[in-house]
């Protein structure tokens, strides 16, 4: 089931969104901080060259100090956008020489002030004033009384600036975003085309083919590209085994039907009685055994679709071992064996197949036992734990199987080299891939003196490992 | 009609009868006086007993009228005052007519306890105008200027105007004046140098004929000099010419007219090319100079005051002095000369600048003005033009260098 | 006995008949399921073979219909579905037994009879295995008729084996029943059945060992 959860340029245009957002906050502070700041600064350098050109007319006569304030500081104060002008020339006991300004000066300001400078803000009825003040002493013949140049201004010149300044940089920045944006969006037609042209390419694909993508990807995409390359070659080799079984099936299939045609055929010649009874014997014997061989091929085909998808519960191992035992064991077909159920062990054991299907594969074994061997022999069933595996053993007394057919008996259609006996030769293969889809090993092993041993070995569901292994940990000590 | 540059100044020609009338400001003064007296103590009183009730009245009553503050005179600038009436008749107004001083006086005199001359003492203007611009640039600087917002504000020239408070809707060429008899014996001068060679050649036959503004004791006259000084580096040369030809300083461009049309002078400078020109299409004798090598140009500023009692009025006011309307009464009806760009009339900068040429120096308001004021400067200037004045040679050099005499700016 | 066959296949059905009508049954066949639900309506039927694919429905939901309706009437289902889930369900749902197609006859045949028996026994409230019997009321077990006199343990394992009916019965249940629950011997069981084998030796009945699995009570053939 395919959800639609959200659109990728949805996503990338969110993160942008946000993206953008607080960057443009952080830049947007930092241009307003930063704004004020050149602003100020570019505002109390033309303060201080206002300072120094008044400070320039200063002239000492006889030691005493005289003003002529020019013009030109006056305009540098006042700046471009025009800000209320204040000046002071004073001597060092505070008086003035030359002054126009609307506020006393606090003393400490006065008197703090050196040759170094000085920079204030000062609240006064006119608005806030900055204030910048210079402390002036000329080398002289005679003792020179030094002067204090204060110039101050409004702060419109100030505001303005940094107005200016922070709406270029807010203008700048909405451009910039305007700019990503409309780039986010060409690059992410351009991104995403690889995705459409694979796209179009898999809803023009015939249902049948399952040849390779031949299409050129980012580097991104090669993985994707890659497993829809995979899962063709799975379903392409899932149809070809398909074929191949079903090839195989109907041939296994139109044998014994062949057999059955022919056997009737005869048997509907003959007016003799005693030939029915035998043609008809053989038409039993030889349906049930292509109903067997029916049943097998379809458990074959369900296990090669085992849905491997969903957990499986765990389940009792000894308990279902014991199940499937008695429910053989009151078959009509053990009624001439003697199938029982060897050592189970004390404790649970868990693990997590497909119940039907590990029934299936013993039921197998067990059917194989019964059929491979000569009436009253012995077919025993044993489980036991060993390590992390549970080992499922099917035994019997018969006559085993020949050492060069061992390694081929879980290929379908092997009969283990005993064609003289009744059976499709599907059982084991069946027992096979049960196995393998459980995650179980099996083993063939002939018996001394005779006999042959089927194992099959089950990993133990993980939980219970850790539980069984503490247990056998305490028991050991 | 054109006036080309160089030639003499002819006055034009479409000035309105009104303007005509010749009257000295000392009569109308008195005369405003004494009608305006006794409603202004009425006025007190109503205030006084209201209480604080004349904070509220921002409405002008004829009791109680928007007052303007002027310095400009009455006869020049009524056909302005009419188109206003005009235009608000709910408003009713007193136009004060009073020298640059008075005016000055007039914009801090409610602050200082009734000190100040006037009737109007107790109580700040509505407007105040005045082309005493440093002192006027002072008083806004200390923040007694209301600050204006409005379509006519954005549209005034940002050069005419400082911080949207104060405003400069004049532009009156300072110029020269003669009598025509004194063509019959010598060359006029139409530049500053024709003037210093004339006073130095004609010293004897000029001496005690030849009149300009004093600046030391008129706010008009300092300012003009001073911003000689900054333009032309031999001003203190020819102040020290009109020193030796025994040179009369006039405070006011009136009396310099009539000292012209009545013969004690020959030779006037440094003249309100504004009165000049009004005066002179009455007195043919007078002959008006723009000077051709460069010409100062006066501003009146106006501004609304901060403890106007109808500002509301007095914005009024102060835009229909700036909008097109006001200054196309400015243009075409009172030689003041239109600031306004795109106004037609005979009176405009734009037309000035046509037939004078580039050679127009307006003062322009801005915070250089404010040195004018600073006492320390002036005290320096004065004596060293006194100085100059009187035939000694130059005292300080810095004055005359931190005035422009030696570095012009 | 009246025995009710739901199966569509005719081949099927027909040799379901003639293999049951000869053990002494009345073998009734219907091919779908609205037929035999009218009449087991009627009642009166001993025993149900049900066919799980039938055209007009599933067979499960005729059993569960049975079933929630009280009817206790025997089931076994045959499937051609070889699936182990179906079973599960089918047992669930309140099936007797189970069996799955192909089947042998002779398969079917032994169902059949021990499950008709067992229901015959739960019907008269006796256990029975040819000539031996166990009356559950008195708690006397007899063969040929005769009262036999057996010990408590040995009572008990007659009645245990009788309850299964030609079932194994599991060698758990047996312990349990026998020595309840504690800790037994290994081979103890095997020594009260020893003795029980040759009590019944001559009477036709045999008890077979299922190694780890369990024992069960069987008419001697022939």
């Amino acid at each position: 089931m395919i959800e639609v959860e959200g659109s990728l340029k949805r996503r990338l245009g969110g993160w942008l969104v946000v993206t953008v957002g607080v960057l443009g906050l952080a830049l947007m502070v930092e241009a307003w901080v930063s704004s004020q700041r050149a602003a100020a600064r570019a505002f109390d350098a033309q303060l201080q060259a206002a300072a120094l050109t008044i400070a320039e007319a200063v002239r000492w006569q006889d030691g005493v100090p005289q003003v002529v304030v020019p013009a030109a500081a006056l305009q540098i104060l006042a700046t471009d956008s025009q800000a209320r002008v204040f000046y002071a020339v004073l001597d060092d006991d505070g008086r003035a020489l030359s002054r126009n300004w609307p506020v006393d000066i606090p003393a400490a300001w006065q008197q703090a002030l050196d040759e170094g400078g000085m920079s204030r803000d000062l609240t006064t009825a006119l608005g806030e004033l900055r204030l910048h003040a210079q402390r002036v002493a000329s080398a002289g013949w005679v003792t020179q009384l030094p002067v204090q140049v204060w110039v101050g201004h409004t702060l419109e010149g100030r505001r303005a600036l940094a107005r200016s300044l922070f709406e270029r940089s807010l203008s700048r920045f909405v451009a910039m975003v305007l700019l990503t944006g409309v780039l986010m969006g060409l690059t992410m037609r351009a991104a995403l085309s690889p995705l459409r042209r694979l796209r179009r390419q898999i809803r023009e694909r015939s249902a049948d083919d399952f040849s390779p993508l031949a299409a050129r990807v980012p580097k991104e995409l090669l993985e994707l590209a890659q497993a829809l390359n995979h899962l063709f070659a799975r379903q392409r080799q899932g149809r070809e085994d398909l074929l191949r079984f079903t090839a195989d099936a109907s041939h296994q299939l139109k044998t014994p039907l062949a057999g059955l045609k022919t056997v009737s055929e005869l048997g509907l010649r003959s007016s003799d009685p005693d030939e029915w009874r035998q043609a008809l014997t053989r038409v039993h014997a030889r349906a049930e055994d292509t109903s067997r061989l029916a049943g097998q091929l379809l458990s074959l085909a369900r296990l090669r679709h085992l849905d491997q998808e969903t957990a499986l519960p765990a389940l009792d191992l000894g308990a279902l071992v014991r199940e499937v035992a008695l429910d053989w064991a009151a078959r009509e077909r053990a009624a001439e064996h003697d199938l029982g159920l060897g050592s189970l062990p004390a404790e649970p054991l868990k693990v997590r197949v497909e119940a039907w299907a590990l029934r299936e594969a013993l039921g197998n074994l067990i059917d194989n036992a019964l059929r491979y061997t000569p009436r009253g022999c012995q077919v025993t069933l044993h489980l036991a734990r060993e390590g992390d595996w549970a080992r499922l053993s099917i035994v019997d007394d018969g006559p085993g199987v020949a050492d060069a057919a061992l390694a081929t008996l879980g290929q379908p259609f092997q009969r283990g080299g005993r064609q003289d006996t009744e059976g499709s030769g599907l059982g084991l293969a069946i027992v096979d891939t049960t196995a393998r889809r459980m995650g179980a090993r099996v083993q063939f092993a002939n018996r001394s003196p005779q006999g042959l041993e089927v194992v099959l070995w089950l990993p133990l569901a993980k939980d219970e490992q850790g539980v069984t292994g503490a247990l056998d940990a305490a028991a050991n000590q | 009609m054109t006036l080309q540059s160089g030639q003499r100044f002819r006055p034009f020609r479409c000035l309105s009868a009104r303007c005509s009338v010749p009257a000295t400001r000392r009569r109308l003064l008195g005369r405003v006086v004494s009608q305006w007296l006794p409603l202004s103590l009425l006025m007190l009183l109503v205030v006084l007993l209201g209480g604080c009730h004349s904070e509220d009245t921002s409405v002008p009553t004829d009791d109680d009228p928007l007052v303007i503050s002027a310095a400009l005179d009455l006869d020049v600038v009524a056909p302005l005052l009419d188109a206003f009436r005009q235009a608000y008749p709910q408003i009713p107004l007193r136009f004060e007519d009073r020298t640059t001083r008075e005016v000055d006086d007039s914009v801090v005199g409610h602050l200082e306890g009734g000190q100040a001359t006037g009737e109007g003492a107790s109580r700040a203007p509505d407007v105040v105008i005045s082309s005493a611009m440093p002192w006027q640039m002072a008083r806004v600087n200390e923040g007694l200027a209301r600050r204006l917002g409005g379509p006519e504000i954005e549209r005034w020239p940002e050069w005419a105007r400082w911080r949207d408070e104060v405003f400069a809707f004049t532009f009156e060429p300072v110029v020269m004046a003669y009598r025509l008899d004194l063509s019959r014996h010598m060359l006029p001068p139409q530049t500053h140098g024709d003037l210093h060679a004339l006073l130095a050649t004609q010293a004897r036959w000029l001496s005690g004929k030849v009149t300009t503004y004093s600046p030391l004791s008129s706010g008009v006259g300092y300012t003009l000099a001073q911003q000689d000084a900054r333009y032309s580096s031999r001003f203190w040369e020819l102040v020290g010419a009109m020193g030796r030809a025994d040179t009369r300083l006039e405070t006011t461009t009136r009396a310099m007219l009539e000292g012209l049309s009545q013969g004690r002078y020959w030779l006037g400078y440094n003249l309100l090319g504004s009165y000049a020109m009004v005066y002179a299409q009455e007195h043919p004798e007078v002959i008006v100079q723009v000077p051709r090598d460069y010409s100062l140009v006066l501003m009146r500023m106006a501004f609304v005051h901060r403890d106007a009692p109808h500002v509301e009025a007095a914005e009024t006011f102060v835009k229909f002095l700036l909008s097109q309307r006001g200054q196309r009464v400015l243009a075409g009806q009172t030689p003041l000369f239109s600031v306004l760009p795109g106004v037609t009339g005979p009176y405009t900068a734009a037309r000035l600048r046509t037939q004078v040429g580039e050679r127009l120096y307006p003062i322009l308001p801005n915070a250089t003005l404010l040195a004018f004021v600073d006492p320390a400067r002036r005290e320096a200037f004065t004596d060293h033009w006194r100085a100059r004045f009187q035939g000694e040679p130059a005292l300080d050099e810095a004055v005359e260098r931190s005035s422009g005499a030696l570095a012009p700016e | 006995m009246r025995l009710l066959v739901v199966e569509d296949d005719a081949l099927i059905s027909r040799s379901l008949v003639e293999a049951l009508t000869p053990l002494g049954n009345t073998v009734e066949v219907f091919a779908c399921c609205s037929d035999a639900r009218a009449a087991l309506r009627q009642g009166g039927v001993d025993l149900m073979l049900l066919d799980i694919g039938l055209p007009d429905g599933d067979g499960l939901s005729l059993l569960a219909e049975l079933r929630n309706a009280g009817d206790r009437t025997p089931v076994i289902i045959l499937t051609a579905r070889d699936a182990l889930d179906d079973r599960v369900r089918g047992l669930d749902l309140g099936a007797d037994d189970y069996l799955a197609k192909p089947f042998e006859l002779a398969e079917l045949e032994a169902r059949v009879r021990a499950l008709l028996r067992r229901s015959q026994q739960r019907a008269d409230n006796r256990l029975g295995l040819g000539p031996l019997s166990f009356d559950p009321a008195s708690g006397a077990a007899s063969l040929f008729g005769e009262p036999m006199a057996l010990p408590h343990r040995e009572l008990l394992l007659v009645e245990s084996l009788l309850l299964h009916a030609g079932a194994i019965a599991p060698r758990e249940t047996l312990e349990g029943r026998l020595f309840g629950f504690g800790e037994v011997g290994s081979n103890a069981l095997e020594v009260y059945v020893s003795r029980l084998r040759k009590r019944l030796k001559g009477a036709g009945l045999r008890i077979r060992t299922f190694r780890g699995l369990g024992y069960r009570l069987e008419e001697d053939e022939g």
